[in-house]
């Protein structure tokens, strides 16, 4: 047994299909996430300076909500009242992002296209929408007073800001999910060539080892169960590249983390094992199947749209029930974000499921002793 | 008389409406090299592989060492060794690991194993080439490896399937006289081919095969025995009429006159001075011709005369 687990290793670790994409390809894009948006909030952010110009007929309501504005988030803006004259030579020197011309109808002047200077627009149309409905609201209520109004436009005193779980989370790291449930469903090129080797109708190599004393049964398990611990292997170094050399935010257990990690595996390879035992199908296609269902899982999880869970999960519930990546990323939402033990053992069962039904249907395929055709 | 290693009896397996094999009867003994000599598509592999009970049949039986053959006799697989027609070896293991692997399927005892496969790679002249990995081999070096892998664990019988395919001559010789050495160690062979010059140089004991089925099994002396033919002249580059040819039919021994592109081919009976009698008549006739050759029977012919075709069609 030892004997078949050496080499069975051996042949896994040395074939490039093997460490290539399970491993390597997940790592590498993995820091393309990283280096793309995987520091985006930790990026230091500028208080955006603004030259306010009062005209003759300045509108007092946009002066009060610039105020406001400025109790409120303080670190936004950084206001300051100038001439016209000044305030162009600061916006031409680049000391202020843009200009508020407070006339009759507020205004903006920038001098060029940015994040500052969407910060700007924002706070203008902002105090737009506030007016407008402020308006709307005396008119339909002419009972009411101007500050009643606007306490009950506070979103401060109804909304209250409360992390789930007692954990906040970084919107990116979703990606990083999917990622991990990418990686787990590549586990299935390992898979996937167990099953192959083990068919003596697929390849020669194949039909050696099957005439040989060695029970089929043990050949088929000893890569199994190579497959299985390589895959969570790869998962494994995933996990902790992530964690600790790009010191990614995951808030979860690591042991929790290391079990739907466990479970990922099993159904990638398990998918792997099923789609080579099926058929006298051409290792090309096969292949073509087993990279169209994980990239394809990997997409409805959220891989390259951080919305398509949210859409899917919309739309087609059920998919996201049945969907592996979606199953594996959603798990990792359970212990990260929303602390839902419940749904998080809902998804591990459903996986393991999964793989069980899987690995059976691919051992009574691949267990066959004779062929009808070589 | 020495003892059965394999008998085939009555072996039917089709492919749809194809028969692959029809009723096949084999029956190889112990210490031969038995060689199964067919074109493509006769039924070699098919009989191979139904023989080491990887595929299925539809009528028959097959029985190796005096047992029935079945997927689970291990005990009668482990006294078999196989070289397929396709290289069968880990393109990720080196050749030490690869004859290992292998031997280690049939032995289980390491320090046995290690000796064994020590004896395969120098069996193989693979001493040079043990931590290159299989594509770092040429054809012949890989073919090697190939016999290596089936035979580290030195089986009773061997079963090899056109293991020279695509094999350089030089490759080829060695291959060919190392089944001859393992069979002097004790081995059985089966030995398939569509190469008439391999059986024939090696086999003791020889089954033609054609559409799956064999249509004359014996030594080479026995099988050349079989047919008319003793003697085939040839003659290039001659000029003929076919007054010429009519009288060459009727020389004394001379059963088949073809003429083809100015080279005439005479096959005659088994008898002394064919060639001399075709010459006098030659010259007799003033005919001018090139190169002249007298060639004795081949399972070639062997072939052509119960088949009608070429062994290479």
């Amino acid at each position: 047994m030892l004997h078949l687990l050496k080499y069975s290793f051996l042949s896994k670790i040395r074939n490039f299909n093997i460490v290539f994409w399970p491993l390597v390809f997940p790592l590498v894009l993995g820091t393309f996430f990283y280096f793309a948006f995987g520091n985006i909030n930790e990026a230091d952010f500028q208080t955006v300076p603004v030259a306010v110009v009062k005209e003759d007929t300045a509108d007092t309501f946009f002066l009060t909500y610039l105020e406001q504005v400025g109790e409120s988030n303080p670190d936004l803006l950084k206001r300051e009242e100038m001439s016209e004259k000044e305030a162009l030579e600061a916006l031409q020197d680049k000391k202020v992002e843009g200009i508020y011309y407070v006339g009759k109808e507020p205004s903006l002047t920038v001098a060029g296209t940015g994040i500052e200077e969407s910060i700007l627009q924002t706070v203008l149309d902002s105090c737009e929408n506030t007016r407008t409905t402020i308006t709307n609201i005396m008119k339909k209520n002419p009972e009411m007073d101007i500050e009643t109004i606007t306490n009950l436009l506070s979103a401060d005193s109804l909304v209250k800001e409360v992390s789930l779980g007692g954990r906040t989370i970084d919107g990116n790291v979703q990606f990083f999910y999917a990622l991990i449930a990418m990686a787990c469903l590549y586990g299935c090129f390992i898979g996937f060539g167990s099953a192959i080797g083990i068919q003596a109708n697929i390849t020669p190599l194949a039909a050696r080892r099957c005439v040989t004393p060695t029970h089929k049964l043990k050949l088929i398990l000893t890569d199994q169960l190579t497959s299985f611990a390589l895959g969570y292997v790869d998962v494994i170094i995933l996990l902790l590249y992530l964690r600790y050399v790009l010191k990614l935010d995951f808030q979860g257990q690591m042991g929790k983390m290391l079990v739907i990690s466990f479970f990922g595996s099993l159904i990638g390879v398990s998918m792997g094992m099923f789609v080579g035992s099926f058929g006298k199908m051409q290792e090309g296609a096969k292949i073509g199947i087993i990279l169209g269902i994980s990239m394809v899982s990997s997409f409805l999880a959220g891989l390259m749209n951080g919305n398509m869970k949210d859409i899917v999960e919309k739309s087609f519930p059920f998919v996201n029930r049945i969907n592996p990546a979606s199953l594996i990323s959603d798990a990792f939402y359970c212990i990260n974000v929303y602390d839902d033990m419940t749904r998080y053992y809902r998804n591990l069962i459903t996986l393991a499921v999964m793989c069980v039904v899987l690995v059976l249907a691919s051992f009574f395929m691949v267990r066959r002793e004779r062929y009808d055709s070589i | 008389m020495s003892k059965s290693m394999v008998h085939i009896e009555n072996l039917v397996k089709r492919y749809g409406n194809l028969t692959a094999l029809n009723h096949l009867e084999l029956d190889i003994r112990e210490g031969e090299i038995f060689g199964l000599l067919g074109p493509n598509g006769s039924g070699k592999t098919t009989a191979i592989s139904c023989l080491l009970s990887l595929l299925k049949y539809d009528r028959g039986e097959v029985k190796i060492f005096g047992e029935e053959m079945k997927p689970d006799s291990y005990k009668i697989k482990e006294q078999i060794g196989i070289v397929l027609q396709n290289v069968a070896v880990f393109d990720e293991l080196t050749v030490l690991e690869n004859i290992d692997y292998f031997c280690g399927l049939y032995i289980r005892d390491k320090k046995r194993r290690k000796e064994l496969v020590e004896d395969a790679i120098e069996f193989t002249g693979l001493e040079d080439f043990r931590k290159m990995y299989p594509k770092k081999l040429s054809g012949g070096l890989l073919r090697r490896l190939n016999i290596a892998c089936g035979i580290a664990h030195k089986p009773r019988l061997i079963i090899m399937d056109e293991p020279t395919v695509a094999v350089d001559p030089q490759s080829r010789n060695k291959i060919l006289e190392g089944i001859q050495t393992l069979n002097q160690q004790g081995s059985t062979i089966i030995y398939t081919s569509h190469y008439m010059e391999e059986v024939e140089q090696i086999c003791t004991r020889i089954a033609i095969m054609d559409h799956g089925r064999v249509i004359a099994q014996g030594t080479k002396e026995e099988l050349k025995q079989m047919i008319k033919t003793g003697e085939t002249v040839t003659v290039e580059a001659i000029v003929l009429e076919e007054k010429n040819l009519q009288d060459i039919r009727t020389l004394e021994h001379v059963f088949d006159v073809r003429y083809e592109k100015q080279v005439l081919t005479v096959r005659c009976t088994d008898a002394k001075h064919n060639l001399i009698r075709l010459l006098n008549y030659l010259q007799s006739q003033d005919i001018s011709f090139g190169r002249v050759f007298s060639e004795l029977p081949t399972l070639n012919d062997v072939f052509l005369e119960i088949t009608g075709k070429q062994l290479r069609d």
